[in-house]
């Protein structure tokens, strides 16, 4: 067979709706964005979890601690699972975890943007539960029918366990909206500081030709701009009828273009901190990471040593 | 294999089922060849001959490696429902006050595959 109508057999397969397994032949295109996407979910989701546990200490009672500590042990786990799939599409190229994790601090995968904005309040906290992981499980929730077969069964589980972030969420923003006049003051601020970030969130607008191959590909099977706009079908009512103002006078949803008009977040700014890592807290969270991983090496080879028990 | 009473003995392989590519490959049961081959044909008659499948693995059983059934090794030092979506369920009460409703993963799957 040569390699065109091998090609041509796996477009088939992709166009007919079949899934992908690891042991099956693929274009190197494909293994290629498959782990440019997974690499950066996975990370996305270790880094992601630093803005929470930043709150674990200053939670503010033992159940919102529980709660919280809870959520970001599920964060974690989602990094491992994504990096398990991202290592058996990496290892014909003869890249393994160590290589996965020391690209974060090398700077060579990125993660999004909001996971290098500060948590500065609780409602900080309670707003990345609800929004930034309402944001992250639409995007998840439609990677579920991805081409790839071993991303699919583990967003499966991944998004299992995000319905209870979604009440984890919900349930910190229900208890501030109906708290003192301070505490609704500190939600609304914090609303403000993070609407900027979520409407980044999703990518620019126009389909990068990146973007178009993985849809070639039904690796994604939404646009950036599809997304963004499900986000606001769901959670621009839930926002508002809890007394908050979106800080964008332009928002609105258009009736007869049946789509969601916004003011366009700064692409630039937000560019330049995901490419950078120069972000308010990315250099102190990479940091962090990098201790974290440089300081458990002795412990990984150790555990490689038989010992005479 | 031989014992050492003359008697043939076979291997015990665990079977894991994959039913399609959206599931994860599910243990369903064990049984004896001679050879992993074997075993594999086997599988496919011993548990597969009305169910579908798209995939099978076979396990010889000394290569899986188990928790006793009696041991602390499960424990739940506590109450875990912080843990679960049935821990928030006055959610759905509050944003009654707000003339809302709470959000869930059947909902946003199903606004996700709308067009
Ligand atoms: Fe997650
Ligand atoms: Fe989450």
């Amino acid at each position: 067979m040569t390699e065109q109508e091998r090609l041509e057999l796996f477009m088939e397969r992709i166009r007919r709706g079949e899934k992908i397994e690891a042991t099956d032949w693929m274009p190197d295109e494909y293994r290629q964005l498959l782990i440019k996407l997974i690499h950066m979910h996975a990370v996305s989701e270790i880094m992601g979890a630093y803005p929470e546990k930043e709150w674990v200490p200053k939670a503010p009672s033992l159940r919102r601690k529980l709660a919280i500590m809870a959520k970001v042990q599920d964060e974690m786990g989602h990094g491992q699972l994504l990096l398990r799939v991202v290592e058996d599409l990496a290892k014909p190229l003869g890249k393994n975890r160590e290589d996965l994790i020391e690209d974060i601090y090398h700077h060579r995968v990125k993660f999004h943007n909001v996971f290098h904005m500060e948590a500065r309040t609780w409602a900080d906290a309670g707003v990345i539960g609800w929004l930034v992981d309402g944001a992250a499980i639409i995007n998840q929730a439609s990677l579920l029918s991805t081409s790839y077969g071993p991303y699919a069964r583990v967003l499966k589980r991944i998004c299992a366990e995000e319905s209870f972030h979604m009440q984890h969420g919900e349930n910190i923003i229900l208890a501030l909206a109906m708290g003192t006049p301070e505490q609704k003051r500190m939600l609304q601020e914090s609303l403000d500081y993070w609407w900027e970030s979520l409407l980044f969130f999703f990518g620019p607008p126009e389909v990068t030709p990146a973007a178009e191959r993985m849809l070639y590909y039904r690796i994604r099977t939404l646009t950036n701009e599809e997304l963004r706009q499900k986000f606001l079908d769901k959670y621009v009512p839930r926002i508002l009828s809890i007394g908050l103002t979106i800080p964008d006078p332009q928002l609105h949803y258009d009736k007869e273009l049946k789509r969601w008009i916004y003011t366009m977040p700064d692409w630039e700014k937000f560019g330049e901190i995901v490419k950078k890592n120069n972000g308010p807290k990315s250099r102190e969270r990479i940091e962090l990471r990098r201790q974290a991983h440089e300081g458990g090496r002795w412990v990984r080879e150790a555990m490689l040593t038989k010992t005479a028990v | 294999m031989m014992s050492a009473d003359g008697k043939v003995e076979y291997g015990v392989y665990e079977v894991f089922v994959q039913k399609s590519h959206a599931d994860h490959h599910v243990h369903v049961g064990s049984l004896m060849a001679p050879s992993p081959d074997l075993a594999m044909q086997l599988a496919r008659e011993n548990f597969l001959r009305r169910d579908s499948a798209v995939n099978l693995w076979i396990v010889p059983r000394e290569y899986i490696y188990t928790t006793p059934y009696s041991s602390d090794f499960f424990a739940r030092e506590m109450d875990r429902k912080y843990r679960e979506v049935g821990g928030y369920t006055e959610n759905g009460r509050l944003w009654r006050l707000f003339k809302e409703k709470t959000l869930t993963m059947e909902e946003i799957v199903s606004h996700i595959e709308e067009t």
